[in-house]
């Protein structure tokens, strides 16, 4: 998908219209301000935030939870996937826990890790690597299940012992399939962060949001959503930079495809 | 001398129900250092079995293999099988360079000697200037010459080729033919290759072992006694070339002579 300038141009004027829209329905009170404040009072509310250094002090404390739960899932989820996809035993072995566990929905962990780990970092990072297993376990697995045998057998006919074949063929052929598993995890996790730190937290971003609807302070609420909106699009572009460079060889092969 | 030998080779298939299925039955034959030998049979009857078992990839249930005095019993480093599908074999995520330096890096050769070595053999196999180039940026002659080029940098002693030019259009097959005809003589490397087109058997090689349908066994070895260098043209209109021809034909296609 490409997006020509003119319809990110137009896609601007839409957001600035909403903005418009919703500055106006505050002013005239057509929603109570009190709950629905003026986008000029939000973003002002934003920037202070923002140059007094608040906000990235809430966030770099929820970044460091997330980042924390997701490369934990991410360490343990591609070797456990690999082994999963290349022995068949140890994937019949594990399908039936799997398919059991896989359903539940993540935010239903949070009262299990809040008794294992009361209400510190412990309860977040189990929750996000809880929740970041199953896409990255999953993508990884059939990644490298869908290997074609040529491509093993290759391997094999230049005499690669079984451990280097994993890093040199099985991979990087695998690789197109778990970075998809990274991606989906990477929006789990932002949710998963927000919620336990509105369970149980003293800071971070979701506390933060929180706290600020408490005390009623309703323009930093809706500044802590936006920040939080900021930060969403901002890792999804990173991740998108990265997986670009490391795959852009993926993505010339589909193009060539069409 | 002989540096390939393949001895009484079967290999069962257990099926679904429990039933084994013969694929190959008792297959002997030898190639020479340095040979050009073909192994010509009917579509299906169990080349790319008997392939799979001497390059090392699935154990044969009967019989063995032994290349340069050495048993096969897992894949030897002194061989190396080229497939059909060049374009599921080419590693997708490295370009054409580092496709060729793949066995290199996996011998521990210096970068610098692996990366001459790699841009002699891409130019040896026409590809100067694709260096850069991913493999699904080129052509599938192009793609199979890559794989090719890659196979020879490992340095085998031994070529094992399954069908390479199957899957390629007649006139790019053509070239590839002459083209690995001129690679065997630079490097003198011991080629097997199978093919189920038997004027291409006779075009590239120095003898023929044809096959018989499933359970294969080897009916006939051929000598073919046509001079080098070979012409597309020239050699296919020889005499000689269509006697072994018709002989091939009648030994594998015998309803071919007498018509429906």
């Amino acid at each position: 998908m490409t997006w020509s300038r003119e319809s990110k141009l137009n896609g601007f004027l839409v957001l600035l219209s909403v903005m418009a829209a919703w500055e106006l329905v505050s002013r005239t009170e057509m929603l109570n301000p009190l709950f629905f404040p003026p986008m000029s009072k939000i973003l002002r509310s934003f920037f202070s935030l923002v140059f007094s250094g608040e906000i990235l002090a809430q966030i770099l404390s929820s970044m460091r939870r997330a980042a924390a739960g997701y490369l934990l899932a991410a360490l343990v989820c591609i070797p456990l996937g690999i082994i999963m996809g290349l022995f068949n035993s140890v994937y019949r072995a594990l399908e039936v826990v799997i398919e059991t566990a896989r359903p539940l929905p993540p935010p239903v962990v949070v009262p299990v890790a809040m008794l294992f780990f009361g209400l510190g970092d412990g309860m977040k990072v189990f929750v996000i690597f809880f929740s970041c297993l199953w896409p990255i376990l999953l993508n990884t697995m059939d990644g490298v299940r869908n290997i074609d045998r040529v491509l093993i057998h290759t391997a094999r006919t230049f005499g690669l012992s079984q451990g280097r074949a994993i890093l040199k063929v099985i991979l990087p052929a695998a690789s197109p399939q778990i970075m998809t598993g990274l991606r989906i995890s990477l929006a789990i996790t932002l949710i998963l962060v927000v919620i336990s730190e509105m369970v149980g937290s003293s800071d971070g971003i979701g506390y933060f949001i929180l706290d600020s609807q408490r005390r009623l302070k309703v323009d930093q609420m809706y500044a802590g959503m936006l920040s939080l909106a900021l930060l969403g699009y901002l890792l999804n572009q990173l991740f998108l930079l990265f997986s670009n460079t490391f795959l852009s060889w993926h993505r010339g092969m589909l193009r060539s495809d069409k | 001398m002989s540096i390939l030998d393949v001895e009484g080779l079967s290999k069962s298939y257990r099926q679904a129900g429990g039933e084994s299925t013969l694929a190959i039955e008792n297959i002997s034959f030898q190639v020479n250092e340095g040979e050009f030998v073909s192994l010509v049979g009917p579509s299906g009857c169990g080349k790319t079995t008997l392939l799979m078992c001497m390059a090392g990839l699935i154990a044969p249930s009967a019989g063995r293999v032994v290349v340069k005095a050495a048993e096969v019993d897992g894949p030897p480093r002194n061989l190396v099988l080229v497939f059909q599908e060049y374009n599921k074999s080419l590693f997708a995520w490295r370009t054409v360079l580092g496709n060729v330096l793949f066995g290199l890096e996996v011998k521990g050769k210096p970068a610098r000697e692996a990366e001459e070595k790699a841009s002699y053999l891409i130019g040896l196999v026409g590809l100067d200037g694709f260096e850069r180039h991913y493999p699904w940026e080129l052509s599938g002659g192009m793609q199979q010459r890559v794989a090719i080029a890659r196979a020879l940098a490992y340095e085998p002693e031994v070529l094992l080729m399954d069908e390479p030019f199957g899957s390629v259009d007649a006139m790019t097959r053509l070239e590839l033919e002459d083209g690995l005809l001129r690679l065997w003589k630079e490097l003198g490397t011991t080629i097997l290759f199978v093919t189920h087109d038997i004027e291409e058997a006779i075009y590239l090689s120095d003898r023929i072992y044809v096959l018989g349908r499933r359970p294969s066994r080897v009916i006939q070895a051929v000598e073919v006694r046509l001079g080098r260098p070979r012409n597309q043209l020239t050699t296919r209109a020889d005499a000689s070339f269509m006697e072994l021809r018709n002989e091939i034909y009648k030994q594998t296609a015998p309803r071919l002579s007498s018509g429906w």
